[in-house]
């Protein structure tokens, strides 16, 4: 019923996370950094932006921390076509034909794989060696359910229904600090994603626009003080007032981020669809330095049973919208890179031998692309190879725990050593596919 | 402090409106809860109707199947719309809330597996949802759904899946404190292998006496002697629809679903009693539960959760408003996170505030009453029509036109401090100022927006 406000394209394609965390690098203690706000320590210059935000609340991390931008491919992505195994020769070709990439088109990555050329731009940050790229990676539950393996990668419990919170969100809540900033999390689009359950909500975003009071503007300071002096008088012991307060500060904030509207740095080309408006928005969190941890952002469409295409074609047109948003992500936050860990993900990958519509079904191994300034630039993958012996029911096998990666980037970009706590009942295995942070 | 015909009206419905309270006025309370008790002799034509424009909703499996097949997203709209529908219109209020209630206890999401939820909401929750918890029990353990969803239907003697034992005791009857074991689970497992669904084929359950494991078995203490076959889980759930622990649960969570979060202990232990004297009969553990002094006293306590909000918003507009797009309305229950049938684990939407309130929760509440409200300015772009001029009755000044919106859409008198403020809210020069048709078509719908957000209208 909202008034959409829309973005360029319809909302369901894509929405997008952003995360961004501002520290105080001097590494000192919360009780000493309430001190000094009592002081009138200007500690952090942004902060006459945002009067209203909590700012003694903003705890410091001991150590600098990278904002995580987690990209969810929703669909399954077909990872043979994306990152093509091209070393494998006819085991991977006679069974794929017009969803095959030609090795003459395939841009290089180390000898054995190579990038869709779709993927160019991303190409270009990977020959900078800020791209790791993850392959026969995924989720050990053999579900082909969308539903179901979307939600056991979210929750980081494969197999496992009961879990009722998020891998994100168990993250934030075993880290030591605290952040009370309302956008901590934030997830661009309209639901919050599983990722992020917990008692702590993030916040759901279409826009930084859009969250706001949908009346007519010459309404909305007399209803907006209408709202606030009902909630502030709010009965009964629900902290009714207390969360209407925080919702008008958020908003109050986020009019300002919009309003400080930083173009994108020039050369920061997003693409023209609701996933590049999204990636562009959490650009814009990041530089407003809002206290932005984790963002999410979703693109969807993956699921190419029919008609996926080769070098051009739905796919394609995809990956070239992935590519050439997460570029202009990258080039357009370049100053904070070495404090970005962007990670993408898929519920699973698709099968080998193409099915009789030019398309794939759903399949196990997928590939995992994590960039930013802190990666091991180059390919990550125990290859199990396209033998019929090697996979698994006839699809790329999975060699690599999708929690291998989370768990790496959360230890050591993130400085959060509680990854147990994140993937219960899971032994995660590391494997160089970042750098330690700064301490 | 609102009156208690409003109050027993809010929690036995989706929300008040002027016809429920001439109902209790005529039946009397105590009345009118049996009459909501009695769901079978309560005449439903609008939802008649509903169901007769959409006869998918009563296909069977391989029916359902076939109309998804043929537009999958139409088929799921309906199945959407029907839910919100019934809480809106349907005359068997107390019927759709236990409903939903069941929908929760019993989980299971729908997007995998929509002909077999569709089946599962009929023969489950809707048929025995106000009848005998132990019939309630057993149609969904034996649903395809339920069999699908928690794996019992692949759980063979060599290698039982304990994904259903584990949530049957856990969440379905004895609680996660209610006295089991592991080794429990484990033998309850044992017990429903052979429960499944024919090869290929997803009608009814039917028991697959290979795989189902013959040898004896110890559940909760109790001897479940070997060599037989379906009767072993037909016992076990004989076993734990009487036991006290799931009598104490199911109170706990009924006395959670329609007092308080934190429902007084005294009154669980008594619909808890009711419950096991009436072999649980639903309807006089129910009668018990809304004739208590903890229910009346519990005014102002519950939160509407976003789904009973978004309901109770229509029916308080109600019968001046139309929802032509039910995607529209939709679109509110994906931001605040409660779309029907897609919760994902299986302890089905939680039923405490603090799960609810959180600034996304707070914010697409207040629009969804705003945009309504300003439905005939076209902030619904068509999707859901409003005549507001129907609502509201006629009003010579300020200060009556917000007395009669308030009293219109909450059944309680207004209190001074809140028309005060609704006042200004509006611009209206004082309570005395006298409202010109023009004044009263621009003041309508910024009332009618600020009640419907109003912590009132959120609190039942």
């Amino acid at each position: 019923m909202p008034r959409r406000v829309v973005p360029p394209v319809a909302p369901t394609a894509a929405s997008g996370c952003h995360e961004y965390r501002s520290l105080d690098r001097r590494g000192t203690s919360r009780r000493a950094f309430l001190r000094s706000v009592a002081g009138g320590g200007a500690l952090l210059l942004t902060r006459s932006l945002f009067p209203s935000l909590p700012f003694v609340a903003f705890a410091q991390a001991p150590r600098a921390v990278d904002t995580l931008v987690v990209v969810f491919l929703r669909g399954g992505m077909d990872a043979l076509a994306a990152v093509v195994p091209v070393g494998e020769g006819a085991a991977l070709y006679d069974h794929r034909r017009a969803t095959a990439i030609p090795e003459r088109a395939v841009l290089d990555l180390d000898g054995f794989f190579g990038f869709h050329p779709a993927l160019a731009p991303l190409h270009e940050i990977y020959r900078a060696g800020r791209v790791a790229v993850v392959h026969a990676a995924g989720s050990p539950d053999p579900s082909r359910s969308h539903f179901d393996a979307m939600e056991y990668m979210e929750r980081g419990t494969p197999g496992v229904r009961i879990t009722g919170t998020g891998w994100l969100a168990r993250h934030l809540e075993s880290v030591p600090w605290t952040n009370d900033s309302p956008f901590r999390a934030v997830a661009m689009g309209t639901m919050l994603p599983s990722s992020l359950q917990g008692p702590d909500a993030g916040l759901a975003l279409p826009s930084l626009e859009e969250f706001r009071l949908h009346v007519p503007d010459h309404e909305r300071d007399r209803l907006e003080g209408g709202l606030r002096k009902l909630y502030a008088h709010a009965p009964g012991e629900l902290p009714l007032a207390r969360e209407a307060e925080r919702l008008f500060a958020t908003m109050r904030d986020l009019r300002t981020v919009a309003a400080d509207r930083p173009d994108p740095r020039p050369g920061a080309a997003y693409p023209d669809t609701s996933f590049g408006y999204a990636l562009r928005q959490v650009a814009q969190l990041i530089k407003a330095d809002v206290g932005l941890e984790v963002a999410c952002v979703d693109l969807g469409g993956w699921d190419t049973h029919e008609g996926q295409g080769g070098v051009d074609g739905p796919m394609a047109d995809l990956l070239r919208e992935l590519a050439a948003g997460l570029a202009a992500f990258h080039h357009d936050v370049e100053d904070r890179s070495e404090r970005l860990t962007v990670v993408t993900m898929s519920e699973f990958g698709r099968m080998l031998v193409e099915n009789g519509s030019e398309g794939t079904d759903h399949g196990r191994g997928g590939s995992m692309w994590v960039m930013g300034g802190g990666v091991q630039g180059g390919v990550h993958a125990d290859w199990p190879g396209l033998h019929p012996d090697a996979l698994d029911d006839g699809d790329l096998a999975i060699t690599t725990d999708f929690r291998d990666v989370l768990s790496e980037i959360l230890l050591q970009r993130l400085q959060n050593p509680a990854v147990e706590r994140v993937f219960p009942g899971y032994r995660a295995r590391y494997r160089g596919i970042v750098r330690p942070g700064a301490v | 402090m609102t009156r208690s015909d409003v109050h027993l009206v809010n929690r036995l419905t989706y929300g008040v409106r002027p016809v429920d309270l001439e109902r209790v006025r005529e039946l009397g309370e105590a009345g009118y809860l049996d009459w909501q008790l009695a769901p079978e002799a309560i005449p439903d034509p609008e939802v008649d109707a509903f169901l007769e424009r959409h006869p998918v909703l009563g296909a069977d499996v391989a029916g359902i199947r076939r109309a998804l097949d043929d537009d999958h997203a139409d088929v799921v709209k309906q199945v959407l719309w029907a839910k919100l529908f019934r809480a809106v219109s349907s005359e068997r209020q107390l019927h759709e809330k236990m409903v939903d209630f069941w929908t929760d206890h019993f989980n299971v999401p729908g997007p995998d597996r929509v002909p077999e939820k569709v089946v599962d909401d009929r023969d489950v929750a809707r048929a025995h949802g106000l009848g005998r918890f132990h019939d309630l029990l057993l149609a969904s353990a034996r649903s395809p759904a339920m069999l699908l969803y928690l794996d019992n239907a692949s759980s063979h003697r060599d290698h039982p899946n304990q994904n259903y034992a584990r949530e049957l005791l856990e969440l379905h009857t004895l609680g996660v404190d209610g006295g089991y074991t592991e080794r429990d689970v484990a033998e309850v497992a044992r017990c429903f292998t052979g429960w499944t669904l024919r090869e290929g084929w997803r009608g009814d359950m039917v028991f697959d006496r290979s795989m189902h494991d013959e040898g004896e078995k110890e559940v909760l203490g109790r001897r479940i002697a070997a060599g037989r076959g379906i009767e072993d889980g037909l016992e076990v759930l004989d076993v734990l629809a009487t036991h006290p622990s799931t009598a104490r649960f199911l109170a706990f969570k009924l006395c959670r679903r329609f007092v308080a979060d934190d429902p007084p202990p005294g009154l669980v232990a008594d619909v808890a009693a009711s419950f096991r004297a009436s072999d649980g009969d639903l309807r006089a553990t129910l009668r018990t539960l809304f004739t208590s002094n903890g229910f009346r006293e519990s005014r102002g306590q519950k939160l509407r959760r976003p789904f009973e909000a978004v309901a109770a918003m229509l029916r308080a507009l109600s019968p001046a408003v139309e929802v032509h797009d039910y995607w529209a309305v939709h679109y509110v229950l994906e931001l605040m996170g409660h779309v029907p049938y897609a919760w994902f684990p299986p302890d089905g939407y939680p039923g405490v505030a603090g799960a609810w309130l959180n600034a996304n929760g707070l914010l697409h509440r207040w629009n969804a009453a705003m945009v309504l409200a300003h439905a005939h300015d076209g902030w619904t772009d068509g999707a859901v029509t409003v005549d507001l001029e129907a609502v509201v009755p006629a009003a010579d000044t300020a200060g009556d036109l917000v007395d009669a919106t308030w009293r219109r859409l909450l059944g309680d008198p207004i209190d001074a401090a809140t028309r005060a403020t609704l006042l200004t809210a509006v611009g209206a020069g004082g309570a005395g100022q006298r409202v010109t048709p023009t004044a009263r078509r621009e003041r309508l719908a910024q009332l009618v927006g600020l009640v419907l957000a109003s912590p009132a209208f959120h609190l039942t």
